[in-house]
């Protein structure tokens, strides 16, 4: 945590106040005090006692810490170009909180998260033959040849330093967020898409990371139409997921089925949605438009699982948390740097108390720890 | 705020032992002319808690234990730093502000959880436990072994995890010649 004056202090509170969406007389009554005190707070003229911080915390959504670290760079520069609209985002607030807790499990178990020596940013996409190019790279960075298809994507993209997260946050939202920590990033996803939505809009905040875009969030991937660079990164992430010559090898290879048991298998291989797979035939030219519309309208059936022996994947489903992010907090827990109930909080109710590992045996000679 | 640099600073899970067993008395004699602190994170869980154990009621009403409500900074600073670490909502704030005050103030803590306690050794901070606290009692006559050695066990086994079972405290105390057997 970095020096604090009472003025900065009080600052930060404001700050907070109006991220929240609350006037000061409104924190004054969550927090029992005076609107003239929380004013007087807020400007640096009256102290606080740590509870009446701790309350003041609580009733706005943060950490009391929050108040004495330097935000991330990335969230300081996203909030003073959006103003605070962004306090209407529910994707941008858990997006900040995941990334202060990465950056907080950080301190403890930096070795679990294996963030890698940050790579030289790639150059960002100029035309959809340069997203072609960028998906090719990120495939060597992955470690893919340039055939395979994507299985293990969110490990993949961990292993390269960015943690993805998943958390189901309704369908007035946006698809996914990113963002760059000082070491590493975090991208959430919204796990209420279907799985191959989900894998896309990976795919598509990986291309951020690669071009070292400091804070994105993405409504709709694959809606957008226009020439700009989320258009070329969702051509990017088709790229990634589908690639070229992979597809083309697979479509030969099922060449004497019909248009939609092709349609399934790719899907499945591949693991991506009809949407995503029709387009990706359509831009390849594999197949004209009507071949498009036929597969965008295939539908994989129960019959099919079972014929075709389909592996039906669960990637970012429901709130999911990457391992390493899981190992840092566990390593955490298990060296009583953090409590258990926080070590709870910090797995986002993905572990239940009997999940985490009993503590630590001592020895009988640690008895004098406790009596000296 | 704090004005005696000897005074031992409780956090909730003892004074609750002491206070449940009745050795309010005992606790007066043990700290002396130190005092005892506890700061208001600990006193807001303890007027939580008095519903459970109307005991505590006289916790809060004694003249021994002062009451600290730092304001100062650098002690906002190490709460808040220690509330990022162990508490999640009202819980566990009483121990934040206990290594707070063990950060900022340099006073011996009195701590029986065990991450807390790590904390504490971590950072070099003068830490205790209820244990230690109950054998100065017997050596000073103030309790006996068999007044203690349920709790004793109880504290042993469920909070610090040391591998004794029923008996073991009377067992160890008295082969380590820590307390005389009776």
């Amino acid at each position: 945590m970095g020096e604090v004056d009472e003025k900065t202090l009080g600052a930060r509170v404001r700050e907070a106040r109006e991220l929240a969406g609350l006037t000061q007389g409104e924190l004054a009554q969550r927090v029992d005090l005076d609107r003239t005190a929380v004013n007087k707070i807020e400007t640096g003229i009256r102290k606080m006692t740590a509870l009446e911080l701790s309350d003041i915390a609580a009733a706005l959504g943060v950490r009391m810490s929050s108040f004495f670290s330097e935000p991330i760079p990335a969230l300081v520069s996203h909030r003073s170009a959006q103003g605070l609209d962004t306090a209407d985002s529910k994707i941008d607030r858990l997006l900040s909180q995941i990334a202060s807790d990465v950056e907080f499990v950080t301190a403890f178990a930096a070795a679990e998260l294996g963030f890698p020596n940050a790579s030289e940013a790639l150059p960002r996409p100029a035309s959809l033959s340069d997203a072609d190019g960028l998906a090719a790279q990120a495939r060597k960075r992955l470690g893919l040849d340039a055939k395979e298809p994507v299985h293990d994507l969110v490990n993949r993209v961990a292993s390269i330093g960015l943690l993805p997260f998943a958390v189901d946050l309704g369908v007035d939202t946006a698809d996914a967020g990113t963002i760059l920590l000082r070491q590493g990033a975090v991208s959430l996803i919204n796990s209420h898409n279907k799985v191959g939505r989900r894998r896309l809009a990976l795919a598509h905040e990986l291309g951020h990371f690669l071009i070292a875009d400091e804070y994105t969030v993405d409504w709709r991937v694959t809606d957008l139409q226009s020439g700009d660079v989320e258009s070329r990164l969702d051509r990017f992430a088709r790229s990634l997921l589908l690639p070229e010559s992979g597809v083309r090898a697979a479509w030969l290879r099922h060449a004497s089925r019909s248009r939609r048991e092709v349609a399934v298998l790719l899907a499945s291989e591949f693991r991506v949605d009809m949407a995503t797979l029709a387009r990706r035939l359509d831009e390849l030219g594999i197949v004209d438009s009507a071949g498009a519309a036929l597969i965008r309208g295939v539908t994989t059936t129960r019959a099919d699982i079972v014929e075709f022996g389909l592996y039906i994947p669960d990637d970012l489903a429901g709130t999911s948390l990457p391992i390493p992010f899981q190992k840092a907090v566990l390593r955490a827990y298990r060296d009583e740097r953090i409590s258990r109930e926080r070590a709870l909080e910090l797995l986002y109710g993905t572990f239940e108390d009997e999940d985490l590992p009993a503590p630590r045996d001592r020895r009988e000679d640690e008895l004098w720890n406790f009596v000296s | 705020m704090t004005q005696d640099p000897d005074a031992l600073v409780f956090d909730t899970g003892p004074l609750r032992h002491f206070a449940g067993e009745g050795w309010l008395g005992v606790l007066k004699f043990l700290a002396g002319d130190r005092g005892v602190v506890i700061p208001e994170s600990v006193q807001r869980e303890l007027k939580r808690q008095v519903h459970d154990l109307p005991v505590l009621q006289q916790v809060l009403d004694a003249e021994l234990i002062r009451v600290d409500r730092s304001d100062d900074l650098p002690f906002l600073m190490a709460f808040a730093n220690y509330e990022q670490r162990l508490a999640v909502g009202q819980q566990n704030l009483g121990e934040c502000g206990v290594l707070a005050l063990g950060k900022t103030r340099g006073l011996e803590l009195v701590l029986d959880d065990r991450v807390p306690r790590a904390i504490a050794e971590e950072e070099g901070l003068r830490v205790t436990a209820t244990l230690p606290l109950l054998c100065c009692a017997i050596r000073d006559k103030q309790l006996t072994v068999p007044m203690v050695e349920s709790l004793a066990d109880d504290l042993i086994a469920g909070q610090y995890f040391l591998p004794f079972g029923p008996g073991g405290f009377r067992h160890w105390a008295c082969e380590e010649g820590l307390i005389d057997y009776e």
